[in-house]
C-alpha cells in the first residue's frame, strides 16, 4: 500500500470512529432506566408514560408456563382449520386496509406509525402465541397459525409486519424456553395493552455471517453474570427497544441467548436505514461492556433451544416473503389483464403470461414447504430440512419475483407511484434475515 | 334487555360471481363464504349497544347447513353472548326465514332484532319487514342511527328522500344501513374463545314452522355483457350517433 493510501485509510478510519461515537451521543437514545409503576388489572399491567420500561415479576410462577404440542393430525390435510381460517381473514382485513395504506409513508419515514402498532396490539396478534397464565390467549401450540397470521401480515406490508411481529418474538421465545422467573418478570408485559417494543437480535455486519458462529461473546464473570461485547445489525425498533434478545457466542460453550434490557448500561444503537425493511425501523444494536446478570440467560444456553430459535426466525422469515410474493401476484395479475399494449392486455404476450404463472407455481411451492415445516415444528418433530428448502425458495424465487413485478409493470414498476418497487426492496432483505422474528 | 341478531353466509363480496352453465343458481363450490356485510353492520350496533349498557345478551341467529356454524364462530368473536343454529339444508326463502326468527324472538324474549337490511346474496330486502309484520312489532328499516333509551328506539332511517327520524316502542325490528357504522375488526383472542362457546342447535321444526314456498326460482342468468364502445372523431359524430340511437 502507497503512503498516500495509508495516510486516507487512516484519516478516514479516524472520521468512522468519531462519527460513530457522537451519532450515540447525539442520537441520546439510551435514556435512564425511569422507575414504572404496572397496574395490576385482570388483563394485563400497563406501562404509565416512560418508553424504557423496567421489567419486575408482579406475580410468581410456580413453574414455567408452556404451551403444548399442536394435535398431531391423523389425516394428510393441508386446509387450515376453522379457527385458523378465521385468524387468518382476521389479520387479512386489517394489513390489506391499514398496513397497506400506511406502508408508502412508514417506508418513507423509516418508522411505524404508534397507532398503527397500538390498532395492532389491540387486534391481539402478539397474544396467540402466549400462554393464558400469563394472559396470553393461546392453550397450544401452534407455529402453522403464527406462520399463516405472519403471512396475511406481509400480504399488507412486510417492513410493517417485521416492526409488528418483533416483540413477538421475544415473546415466544420466552413462552418456549424461559424459566418462571423469566417468565413472570416479561410475559406479563407483552400480554399487556401496549407491548414493550423488543426484538431478537442476531444479524451481525459482516461478510458470510452464520448465526452459529458470532463475533459477539459472552463471558462468565466470577460473580455469575455476564459480560457482553459486540455489534448486532438490522435490529427492528432497536431505538426504542425495551427489551432485547441478544445472540452471543458463551465463552467455552457456543451460541447463547441472552435478555438485555433497553436500559442496560453499554447499549447503545445507531440508525442503520436499509434498502428494504424501513418500516421496520431497523438499526445496529452495539454492545460494550453490557453486564446482565446470571438469570438473563435463556434456557441455560442449551445448544437445542438456540439452534430451534434460528429455525423458527428463518421460518418466520419465510412466511413473511410468502406473504409480500403474493402481494406480488395478487397486484400483477389484474395489472398485466387490465394494460393493453398493441390492442391487446399485455397477458396475451407469453413473455408475461409465462412469468406470472412462474410466480404462482413458485408461491406455492413456497407455501407447501413452509406450511409443513411449520406443521412438523408445531407437533415437535424436526423442521430443519423443511425449513431449509423454505428459506432456499425465499433467497432465491423472492428476489425474482420481485424483480420480475417491477419488470412487467414496466416504467410503473420503477416508480414510487406503485408498491412493488418497495415489495422488491422488502423481498430482498428476506433472503439473508437470520434473526429478527419467530413463529 | 335481549338483542337478536340475524347473520346469513353468503358469497363474499370480494368474488367475481359466476352463474352454473343451467342456469339452476350460482356457483357456490370452492367459493369464499363469509359474513353477510349487512349483517356485520348489525353486529357491530349490538355490540356498541351492549357496550353502552343499553342490551344485556346480544344472540346470534343463523338459518342453513352445517358450513353456516362458520357465520356463527364470526359473530361470538364480534361479541355475541349465544349462538342459535337453526340447520337447515334446503334454500331459505325469506318468508321461511322471517317465520323462524319471530318464533325465536317469542321464545328468548327478545326486545330488538337487529338485522342487515338485506343479504348481498338475493338482495330481497324482505326478511326484517316481515318478521315485524308476523310479531305485528314496530320497524325502523334503513337504519343510518341507532339509540335506544328504555322502551324506546330513536332511528334514523336513510330514505330516498333524505333522513327520516323514527321513534319506535319496544319491541321491534332493526334494519342496518351501510353508513350505520363501520365494523371492528376481529380480534385473534377473541375469535380463540369464540371456538369454545357452546352453538345451541334447533331445526324448523322444533320451532314450529313450515318453510314457504312463496318463491320459485325460473332461471339464473348473468347480466347481459357491455358490448365494445365506438370511438367517434367529433362533437357531432356523438350527436348524430346519439340521435341515430334516440338518445338525443
Amino acid at each position: 500500500m502507497s503512503v498516500p493510501e495509508k495516510t486516507m485509510g487512516l484519516g478516514l478510519k479516524v472520521l468512522n470512529r468519531f462519527a460513530g461515537l457522537s451519532l450515540v451521543d447525539k442520537l441520546k437514545l439510551r435514556k435512564p432506566s425511569e422507575q414504572l409503576l404496572f397496574q395490576a388489572t385482570r388483563a394485563g399491567f400497563v406501562g404509565i408514560g416512560a418508553a424504557a420500561r423496567s421489567f419486575a415479576a408482579v406475580n410468581k410462577l410456580v413453574r414455567p408456563a408452556r404451551l403444548a404440542p399442536g394435535r398431531e393430525r391423523e389425516l394428510f390435510d393441508l386446509n387450515p382449520s376453522e379457527e385458523q381460517q378465521m385468524l387468518r381473514e382476521a389479520v387479512a382485513a386489517f394489513a390489506d386496509a391499514e398496513l397497506r395504506a400506511a406502508a408508502q409513508a412508514a417506508d418513507s419515514a423509516c418508522l411505524a406509525p404508534k397507532p398503527l402498532l397500538e390498532a395492532a396490539g389491540e387486534l391481539g396478534i402478539g397474544l396467540i402465541g402466549l400462554p393464558e397464565e400469563v394472559g396470553g390467549a393461546g392453550s397450544e401450540r401452534s407455529v402453522v397459525s403464527n406462520v399463516l397470521v405472519a403471512e396475511a401480515l406481509a400480504h399488507g406490508d412486510l417492513g410493517l409486519a417485521v416492526a409488528i411481529l418483533a416483540p413477538g418474538a421475544v415473546a415466544n421465545a420466552l413462552g418456549l424456553w424461559g424459566d418462571e422467573a423469566q417468565q413472570a418478570k416479561y410475559l406479563p408485559a407483552f400480554a399487556a395493552a401496549s407491548a414493550p417494543a423488543a426484538a431478537l437480535a442476531v444479524q451481525e455486519p459482516r461478510a458470510l455471517f452464520n448465526p452459529f458462529l458470532l463475533k459477539t461473546t459472552a463471558r462468565r464473570e466470577r460473580d455469575g453474570s455476564y459480560l457482553l461485547e459486540g455489534l448486532k445489525s438490522l435490529v427492528p425498533r432497536a431505538a426504542d427497544g425495551e427489551l432485547f434478545l441478544v445472540a452471543a457466542q458463551l465463552e467455552d460453550h457456543g451460541p447463547a441467548l441472552f435478555l438485555v434490557e433497553g436500559s442496560t448500561r453499554g447499549l447503545s444503537v445507531r440508525a442503520e436505514p436499509a434498502m428494504g425493511l424501513r418500516a421496520a425501523a431497523t438499526a445496529q444494536l452495539q454492545l460494550h461492556r453490557v453486564r446482565v446478570g446470571a438469570d438473563a440467560l435463556l434456557a441455560g444456553g442449551d445448544a437445542a433451544v438456540y439452534r430451534d430459535c434460528i429455525q423458527l426466525s428463518r421460518l418466520a422469515w419465510s412466511a413473511l416473503a410468502l406473504g409480500c410474493g403474493q402481494a406480488v401476484l395478487d397486484y400483477l395479475i389484474p395489472y398485466v389483464n387490465g394494460r393493453v399494449a398493441f390492442g391487446e392486455p399485455i397477458s396475451h404476450r407469453q413473455a408475461v403470461a409465462f412469468s406470472v404463472a412462474d410466480t404462482a407455481v413458485e408461491l406455492e411451492g413456497l407455501r407447501l414447504t413452509t406450511l409443513r415445516a411449520a406443521s412438523r415444528a408445531e407437533r415437535g418433530l424436526d423442521f430443519a430440512r423443511e425449513t431449509a428448502l423454505a428459506r432456499r425458495l425465499v433467497a432465491e424465487q423472492g428476489a425474482r419475483i420481485a424483480s420480475d413485478g417491477v419488470q412487467l409493470l414496466g416504467g410503473h414498476g420503477f416508480t414510487k407511484e406503485y408498491p412493488v418497487e418497495r415489495w422488491y426492496r422488502d423481498l430482498r432483505a428476506a433472503g439473508f434475515m437470520e434473526g429478527a422474528l419467530l413463529v | 334487555m335481549k338483542a337478536i341478531v340475524s347473520v346469513k353466509r353468503v358469497v363474499d363480496y370480494n368474488v367475481r360471481i359466476q352463474v352454473k352453465p343451467d342456469g339452476s343458481g350460482v356457483v357456490t363450490d370452492g367459493v369464499k363464504m363469509s359474513m353477510n356485510p349487512f349483517d356485520e353492520i348489525a353486529m357491530e350496533e349490538a355490540v356498541r349497544l351492549k357496550e353502552k349498557g343499553k342490551i344485556t345478551e346480544i344472540i346470534a341467529v343463523t338459518i342453513g347447513g352445517a358450513k353456516n356454524e362458520e357465520t356463527l364462530r364470526t359473530a361470538l368473536a364480534f361479541g355475541a353472548t349465544k349462538a342459535i343454529h337453526i340447520k337447515d339444508e334446503g334454500e331459505v326463502q325469506p318468508l321461511t326465514a322471517a317465520r323462524a326468527l319471530a318464533a325465536v324472538f317469542k321464545k328468548e324474549g327478545a326486545s330488538l332484532l337487529i338485522a342487515g337490511k338485506q343479504a348481498i346474496d338475493d338482495d330481497a330486502n324482505q326478511t326484517g319487514q316481515m318478521v315485524a309484520a308476523l310479531l305485528d312489532i314496530a320497524q325502523a328499516t334503513f337504519a343510518g342511527k341507532v339509540d335506544v333509551d328504555g322502551n324506546k328506539a330513536t332511528v334514523v332511517r336513510e330514505v330516498d328522500a333524505g333522513l327520516e327520524t323514527l321513534e319506535v316502542d319496544l319491541p321491534a325490528v332493526i334494519t342496518a344501513d351501510l353508513r350505520l357504522n363501520e365494523p371492528r375488526y376481529l380480534k385473534l383472542p377473541d375469535i380463540m374463545k369464540a371456538k369454545r362457546i357452546p352453538i345451541e342447535a334447533t331445526t324448523l321444526a322444533d320451532l314450529g314452522v313450515t318453510a314457504a314456498a312463496a318463491v320459485k326460482t325460473v332461471k339464473t342468468v348473468p347480466p347481459p355483457s357491455r358490448s365494445k364502445g365506438v370511438m367517434v372523431k367529433t362533437v357531432d359524430d356523438l350527436v348524430a350517433a346519439l340521435k341515430a340511437k334516440g338518445l338525443a
